[in-house]
C-alpha cells in the first residue's frame, strides 16, 4: 500500500498526464510510461483506485481494464494481451471449450483491435480455465451505441483452435476487480457531472439571480453529492475487504449513483446539458455504458437479494 | 481494550447471558415494557462493566475508545435487547454532562444514567421551534445570585414522562440574539412547576411529550457551559448523534432487513426489493464507518455529517418500504404480535426524514457548506 503522500503524488501525476496527453497518444501508453503494469503488481488497490477514478473524471478512453482483469485472474498482464469481457449486462465467463477449440461471445476494449492475443475465460466454477487465441481467430465489430468514444467492440470466437492454455483460474476475482475498477470510473464521472452542474448553477442567471440560489436546484445538487459520497464510502469498504460481495455492492451503488447524479445534473444544466456543445453528454453516456459492464445496478441487486434469501441472513461485512 | 477483542468478548458474554437479557415480552411490547427492559439491561451491563467501556474514568467509566460503547449499542440493537432510539439517548446526554457540567456533578449523575438508575431527556424543541432551533423562547431569568427561574414550554421531548432529569435549552438573552442568547441547564424533573403531558405518536405509543415550565427554580450551579453559551452545548451533541447513534440504528436496520429475509418468498421480485434495500444499507454502513473513524481519530465532525443523516433516513424508509411491499397486508391488517411490530416500526420509520433536522434542512446545509453554492436567502 502507498502512504497518503505517495497517493496524492500519483493521483496528480496521472491526472496531469491525462489532461496533457495529445489526442494522438493513447492513454494506455501514457499509463505504461508511468509504470502502470508494475503498480498493478505491487500496489493494485491504489493503482486501480487512482487510475480509474481519473479516467472517469476526464472521460478518458483506455484499455487498461484488460490489465486489471488479466492480473486478477493471476496472469501476467501485457500491453499486447486483450481479454474478453462478459457480454453487456452479464457477468458469467464468456467462453466454452472442449480442450481443443474455443467458442465465445462478449465485449472487449479497443485493445482487441491491435493485441497479439485474446484471453478467454471458459466454463464455470471449478472447471473454469483461461485460454488464448490469436487475434486472427477473432471476429470483431466496433460498437457505435450510445458512446462511440468508449472504444468497445463486440467480439465473437467460433470454434477457434486454442493458442495456449493458461490453466485453471478464478473468474470471481476477475469480476470482483472488474467491478471495482468500473465503479471507480463511475465515481470519477459522477464527480465531474456534479461539478459541471454546480458551475452552471453558479453562473446561470434566471429571474434576476443565479439559479444556485433556488432551493429546488440546491436540493438536486445536494442529493447528487450524497449519492457520490455514499459511493465513495462503498469503494473504501470494497478496498478494505476485497471480495465478490463488497465489490458487487460497490458496483450496484455505482450504477445507481450514475443514474441519480446523471438525472440531477442534467436537470440543473437544463437546455445546455441537452446539447453536444457542452461536455456533460459525454459523461452521461459513458456512465450508462459503465453501469451495464459486469451488471447493472438492478441486476446486481437482484443477484445479491437471491443470495440473502438463499442463506436467510443479512451479513454486516464491515466492522468498526 | 482493543476493538476486535472487545467485540469478540462482548458477543461471547451476550451469548452466555442471552436468557437473562432477553425481554420478558414479545415485541413490540408497550413503551413501559420497553423502558423497563432497557433499564434492566443497562443495570446488568453496568454490573458486568460492559456499559462502562468507552466512557472517561472520572464519570465512572473504564476509558478506551468511544467506539467501544458504539459497538455495545449496536450489539444490543442487533440482538433486539434494547431499542436503539431509546438506548442511544445516552450518547447525546452523557457527553453533554461530561463536557459542560461541573466535574462533581458529572461524576455523580453520569453513572446513574449508565447503570439504568435514571432516565434523562433532552428539552430542545418547542411548539414554535422545530428545525429552527435558534428561535427558541422558553425563558430563564436570574433570581438573586444562586437561582434561575424557568418559564415556557418544550415539545417532542422523548421519554419526558419517565425522566429524572432534563438537559434544557433556555432563552437568556433577547430572542433576536438568536443562537447567542441561549443557555443550557440540567433540571431535575421533580422540581415544583414542571409538568409533562405525553403525546400519542402515529404508531399509538407515547414516546414523546409536551413539557411545561411554570416558575421552575433551578440552582445556578446546574448551568451547563457558560451563560449564553447554550448553542455550543447543543452543537456539541451533533458529532455523537451523527456517529454512534447512527451506527446503532444501522445495526437495528440490518436486523430488520434480516427479519424480512427470514420470511420473504424466494422469488425475483423479493430478491430485487431486498437486494436494493441491502445495497442502500451497506452504503450507509460504509459511510457511517468512515465517520466513526474520523471522530475516533480526533477530527471535528461538521456539515459533512448531514450526508450521513440523509443516508440514514433514506435507508430507513427503504427498509420498511421493502417490508411493506413483501409482506402484503401485514402493516395494514395483521393483528398478530408480528404484525403489530411491523406496523409500529413502519409508522415510526416515517419520522426518519423529520427528527434531528429534517431532510430538507440537511440538503440546505449540504448545498451551502459542502457544495459552496452561496446563500439561499
Amino acid at each position: 500500500m502507498m502512504d497518503a503522500t505517495e497517493r496524492d503524488l500519483l493521483q496528480q501525476t496521472v491526472r496531469d498526464a491525462f489532461v496533457s496527453a495529445d489526442t494522438t497518444t493513447s492513454l494506455d501508453s501514457v499509463l505504461v510510461d508511468l509504470g502502470w503494469l508494475e503498480m498493478l503488481g505491487t500496489a493494485r488497490r491504489d493503482a486501480v483506485d487512482i487510475v480509474f477514478r481519473s479516467l472517469g473524471a476526464v472521460n478518458g478512453t483506455s484499455s487498461v481494464l484488460d490489465d486489471v482483469v488479466v492480473s486478477a485472474l493471476g496472469i501476467e498482464p501485457r500491453a499486447d494481451l486483450a481479454v474478453l469481457l462478459p457480454s453487456f449486462a452479464t457477468w458469467h465467463a464468456p467462453g466454452t471449450t472442449d480442450g481443443t477449440d474455443v467458442s465465445a461471445m462478449g465485449v472487449a476494449t479497443a485493445r482487441v483491435a491491435t493485441a497479439a492475443d485474446l484471453l478467454i475465460a471458459c466454463g464455470t466454477g471449478a472447471e473454469l480455465s483461461a485460454v488464448t487465441v490469436p487475434r486472427s481467430a477473432v471476429e470483431q465489430r466496433v460498437i457505435e451505441g450510445v458512446d462511440p468514444d468508449g472504444g468497445f467492440r463486440v467480439v465473437r470466437v467460433d470454434r477457434a483452435a486454442i493458442g495456449s492454455s493458461l490453466g485453471r483460474c478464478e473468474w470471481d476475482a476477475a469480476i470482483t476487480w472488474g467491478r471495482i475498477a468500473a465503479a471507480h470510473q463511475i465515481e470519477g464521472a459522477c464527480r465531474s457531472m456534479l461539478e459541471l452542474a454546480r458551475t452552471h448553477a453558479l453562473e446561470r442567471v434566471q429571474f434576476g439571480r443565479v439559479i444556485a440560489g433556488f432551493q429546488a436546484v440546491r436540493h438536486r445538487l445536494a442529493e447528487a453529492l450524497v449519492a457520490v459520497e455514499a459511493l465513495d464510502a462503498t469503494l473504501t469498504a470494497a478496498m478494505d475487504e476485497v471480495g465478490p460481495l463488497t465489490a458487487a455492492l460497490a458496483k450496484a451503488t455505482a450504477g445507481r449513483t450514475g443514474q441519480i447524479v446523471g438525472a440531477h445534473a442534467q436537470q440543473v444544466l437544463a437546455g445546455i446539458g441537452f446539447t453536444t456543445d457542452h461536455p456533460f453528454h459525454r459523461f452521461l453516456k459513458r456512465s450508462l455504458v459503465l453501469e451495464g459492464l459486469f451488471g447493472s445496478a438492478d441486476e446486481i441487486a437482484t443477484e445479491i437479494g437471491h443470495q440473502l434469501l438463499a442463506t436467510r441472513c443479512v451479513p454486516t461485512l464491515i466492522e468498526l | 481494550m482493543e476493538m476486535a477483542e472487545f467485540r469478540t468478548e462482548l458477543h461471547r458474554w451476550l451469548d452466555a447471558h442471552a436468557d437473562e437479557l432477553e425481554p420478558a415480552f414479545s415485541p413490540p411490547g408497550t413503551l413501559d415494557e420497553q423502558i423497563a427492559q432497557m433499564q434492566r439491561v443497562k443495570a446488568i451491563l453496568f454490573e458486568a462493566d460492559w456499559i462502562r467501556y468507552g466512557w472517561p474514568e472520572r464519570v465512572g467509566g473504564l476509558g478506551g475508545s468511544p467506539m467501544l460503547r458504539t459497538e455495545l449499542g449496536a450489539a444490543l440493537a442487533a440482538r433486539d435487547l434494547a431499542d436503539p432510539g431509546l438506548f442511544s439517548l445516552i450518547e447525546v446526554l452523557a457527553p453533554t454532562l461530561i463536557d459542560f457540567a461541573p466535574a462533581e456533578l458529572a461524576a455523580e449523575v453520569v453513572p446513574r444514567l449508565l447503570s439504568g438508575a435514571e432516565i434523562w431527556c433532552q428539552g430542545f424543541s418547542e411548539p414554535g421551534t422545530g428545525s429552527d432551533l435558534a428561535s427558541l423562547t422558553c425563558r430563564a431569568e436570574p433570581e438573586g445570585d444562586a437561582t434561575w427561574v424557568i418559564n415556557g414550554q418544550k415539545v417532542w421531548t422523548s421519554l419526558a414522562q419517565y425522566s429524572d432529569r432534563c438537559v434544557l435549552l433556555t432563552r437568556t438573552g433577547p430572542v433576536d440574539a438568536r443562537h447567542r442568547g441561549i443557555t443550557a441547564f440540567f433540571v431535575d424533573m421533580d422540581t415544583p412547576g414542571v409538568s409533562v403531558a405525553p403525546l400519542e405518536m402515529i404508531n399509538g405509543q407515547h414516546e414523546f411529550a409536551e413539557v411545561f415550565f411554570d416558575n421552575v427554580a433551578v440552582p445556578a450551579d446546574r448551568m451547563l457551559g457558560d451563560l449564553h453559551g447554550g448553542w455550543a452545548v447543543a452543537m456539541s451533541i451533533l458529532p455523537y448523534e451523527r456517529s454512534s447513534c447512527f451506527w446503532q440504528r444501522i445495526a437495528y436496520l440490518y436486523r430488520r432487513l434480516e427479519k424480512l429475509v427470514e420470511v420473504a418468498p424466494d422469488d425475483d421480485r423479493a430478491a430485487e426489493v431486498i437486494g436494493n434495500a441491502f445495497v442502500q444499507l451497506h452504503a450507509l454502513r460504509a459511510r457511517s464507518r468512515v465517520t466513526q473513524h474520523r471522530l475516533a481519530d480526533g477530527q471535528a465532525l461538521g456539515a459533512e455529517t448531514s450526508i450521513d443523516k440523509v443516508l440514514v433516513a433514506t435507508a430507513e424508509h427503504a427498509t420498511y418500504d421493502a417490508a411493506r411491499r413483501l409482506l402484503p397486508g401485514v402493516v395494514e391488517m395483521d393483528d398478530s404480535a408480528t404484525g403489530a411490530a411491523w406496523r409500529s416500526e413502519y409508522l415510526y420509520s416515517r419520522a426518519a426524514t423529520i427528527y434531528g433536522g429534517t431532510a430538507e434542512v440537511q440538503r440546505n446545509i449540504i448545498a451551502r457548506r459542502l457544495l459552496d453554492l452561496g446563500s439561499d436567502e
